[in-house]
């Protein structure tokens, strides 16, 4: 009974960690499927640009070599590495999106949605190979400091129920939630978000009422893509990673996510993502030959009986 | 004469697209006199088996001459038309699906893959190479039937996840806990088929002495193709096929007629299938390998989506040219070094995206759209305004 115990709450707790990389990935392809009705098969390569950036960031800014090393900083209080890739990274992907939306989404968003599926899964095949030469096909391991704020985070920590558990995975899963929180009021809560939840509904009426929503979209495609980014971020911490990645462990995922949340829901992509994770966390303490399969009848399943999503609000490509 | 071609201009776009534009292209007349020919079967195939028998010459010994020429290796092997001709059966059957009904699958892999697997495990109890096709298409069909029974509820993006996740859900399948039917990671190799006509006819045998393109096995693909092509041709010129194109451009007006707009979805998927599990299983035949990442995974039906789209989706032989295209690059671009570029060598999926992505952008009717467009433009109907109206989808997106 209380190994039965331990292994529920390992596998929320593994769960939260996974699901909370999915929650990220899906938010962020659900407010650009709301928004803009524009479906971005290239949302992988955005992670995959942040996991690359991060693995980058990480490199250079480890102090005992890497670029600030070199330009004789060798001491700043406490191991930056990290902290430096979760500022540098969002805005990369940020960046991104805006070059993407600019040049690519839009002048897509008045052609059929195949032809956006067609040219955004272009692009990402055009990423992927990018980033096979320019970096090569290798698996790097993943990197995480072992102090942060002057805590050691490399060793496991002793948890009531769970016992011992990997303290940097706890300080992922913190940081990913208060991303994902502040994600989630910026557009519950700011006229920022409400301009994109109006957009998710009817953006023909935002428009007739006056409001820009050609830089609503601009920002939300860059929201989106800085929370990919992030999310590739938080996956080179814990995760080994290879130009494939974008499409394996993000895209595919991610629209997993919105099917079993609902298109255009955030809050469906913050639960479909943990439902999702918990249910890939459970599968693989348990019986991990069948993970994936589990997983991908699930969302069959739902598409057939739920075809809206826990909280769908909007049907999409219907 | 202009009665006559501004007829077919206006039932270009998507709906009469077929065969017809291929004959006017190849035979370069374009006149009132091909316009009742175009219609009829024999005329395809007769056309079809012509382009397949100087294929391999043109693919293999024309462009390698050409090559020595250059000093760069721009002509194919003798396997590759064999191989461009699989994937073209498989996008003719593709596009009945996506271009004709509308319906874009992600999980075709799964009936290439369940094909060639069915196939390699039939070859180990008789090794006939057209058993293993029948056997190959018949795991497709009955795999295809439940699959698209459930899928075809869902519409657009939703079915193209749907399709998807069946299509995982088998990768995986195969990957692991199958493992002790699929070999799981190592899939099969050096799968032998016998010959045909009871191993009389090895597949390898060259049909004629000079040309070492022309061998049993292409003779084989060739005759797959002209059925494919036939089949294809008949489905679309049949009120049959024209309730799939009825479906693929409004599907509230094909329910309003009375018509069972799920029976047809379905015929469709299913009929899609097959022709994706006859290219599995020659797939199998000709490469003699099988295994998860080639047969089932997602990128494979990627892949499909890929070939018939950069050949044009409004047209009975476009995507071969797609088929064509794609296997091209992979199998010969990738390996030219050209003076300025230097090797290309992995690149060649870059170069493909690069090229597909700008064939959706500008030419959303595919290579071959674009080819019928210009040859039209070239026949001096500058402005009849069917150059008109492909870029102007360009800029479409100033929706501001």
């Amino acid at each position: 009974m209380v190994l039965l115990q331990v292994d529920i709450a390992s596998i929320l707790l593994n769960g939260l960690q996974q699901g909370a990389i999915y929650a990220l990935l899906g938010i962020g392809l659900t407010i650009i499927l709301g928004t803009m009705e524009f479906l971005n098969l290239a949302h992988g390569a955005l992670y995959l640009v942040g996991a690359y950036v991060g693995l980058l960031v990480f490199r250079e800014t480890t102090l005992s070599s890497g670029l600030l090393h070199g330009a004789g900083i060798t001491t700043i209080g406490f191991d930056g590495g990290f902290l430096a890739a979760i500022v540098i990274v969002p805005i990369v992907g940020f960046a991104v999106g805006l070059l993407m939306e600019r040049f690519v989404a839009e002048p897509f968003y008045d052609r059929p949605e195949t032809d956006q599926l067609l040219v955004t899964f272009g692009l990402a095949l055009i990423v992927e190979e990018i980033v096979k030469q320019v970096i090569g096909g290798n698996t790097f391991q993943p990197v995480s400091p072992s102090t942060i704020f002057g805590v050691n985070v490399s060793q496991p920590v002793s948890l009531p129920v769970v016992g011992l558990f990997p303290s940097w995975r706890l300080f992922i899963i913190g940081i990913a939630l208060l991303v994902i929180g502040l994600t989630y009021i910026a557009i519950e809560r700011t006229d920022f978000g409400l301009v994109v939840q109006a957009g998710t509904h009817d953006s023909e009426m935002v428009r007739l009422l006056g409001i820009k929503i050609t830089r609503s979209y601009s920002l939300v495609f860059a929201l989106g893509a800085a929370l990919a980014a992030f999310a590739g971020l938080i996956g080179v911490s814990i995760q080994t990673i290879s130009p494939q990645i974008g499409t394996e462990r993000a895209l595919v995922p991610a629209f997993l996510t919105i099917v079993v949340g609902g298109a255009g829901s955030v809050r469906g992509a913050i639960a479909g993502g943990l439902v999702l994770g918990v249910i890939i966390s459970a599968m693989t303490q348990t019986y991990s030959q069948w993970a994936q399969i589990v997983l991908y009848l699930f969302v069959a399943a739902m598409l057939i009986v739920k075809p809206e999503g826990l909280f769908g609000s909007v049907e999409v490509g219907e | 004469m202009t009665d006559d071609l501004d007829r077919a201009e206006e039932a270009d776009p998507v709906t009469d697209g077929g065969s017809t534009v291929t004959e006017t292209e190849r035979t370069s007349a374009g006149g009132s006199g091909l316009a009742g020919l175009r219609e009829r079967d024999d005329f395809v195939v007769i056309a079809t088996a012509a382009a397949l028998v100087v294929f391999p010459f043109l693919l293999v010994d024309v462009l390698g001459v050409v090559g020595d020429l250059i000093g760069m290796s721009i002509g194919g092997y003798a396997g590759l038309p064999s191989l461009v001709l699989i994937y073209g059966i498989i996008v003719i059957g593709f596009n009945l699906l996506l271009g004709y009904t509308g319906l874009l699958s992600f999980g075709h892999a799964a009936f290439f893959g369940s094909a060639a697997y069915s196939a390699a495990l039939f070859s180990q109890i008789v090794p006939s190479p057209i058993l293993m096709v029948i056997v190959g298409s018949l795991v497709a069909t009955l795999l295809a039937w439940p699959i698209g029974f459930v899928s075809i509820r869902r519409s657009g993006v939703y079915f193209a996840v749907l399709t998807l996740t069946f299509g995982q859900a088998l990768y995986f399948y195969a990957l692991g806990p199958g493992a002790w039917l699929t070999n799981g990671d190592n899939g099969f190799s050096d799968v032998a088929a016998h010959g045909l006509f009871l191993g009389a006819l090895p597949l390898d045998a060259p049909l004629l002495p000079v040309f070492d393109s022309y061998t049993v096995m292409y003779a084989f693909t060739a005759v797959m193709m002209l059925i494919a092509v036939w089949v294809g041709n008949r489905i679309i010129n049949s009120p049959y096929g024209l309730i799939f194109e009825a479906l693929g451009e409004n599907e509230q007006r094909v329910e309003f007629v009375g018509l069972n707009v799920f029976r047809y979805k379905l015929m469709a998927f299913v009929i899609s299938a097959v022709f994706a599990g006859v290219g599995g299983a020659m797939f199998l035949i000709h490469e003699q390998y099988i295994h998860p990442t080639t047969g089932l995974y997602w990128i494979q039906s990627g892949d499909f989506v890929i070939m018939t789209v950069l050949g044009g989706t409004g047209s009975l032989i476009g995507p071969v040219f797609g088929a064509f295209v794609f296997e091209y690059v992979a199998n010969v671009i990738s390996g030219v070094n050209p003076p300025v570029i230097g090797p290309i060598g992995s690149l060649w999926r870059f170069v493909l995206g690069a090229v597909f992505v700008f064939i959706v952008w500008v030419f959303p009717r595919g290579i071959y759209g674009a080819l019928s467009d210009l040859g039209a433009w070239l026949l001096g109907r500058s402005g009849g305004g069917d150059d008109g109206s492909d870029p102007a989808a360009t800029d479409g997106g100033e929706s501001e």
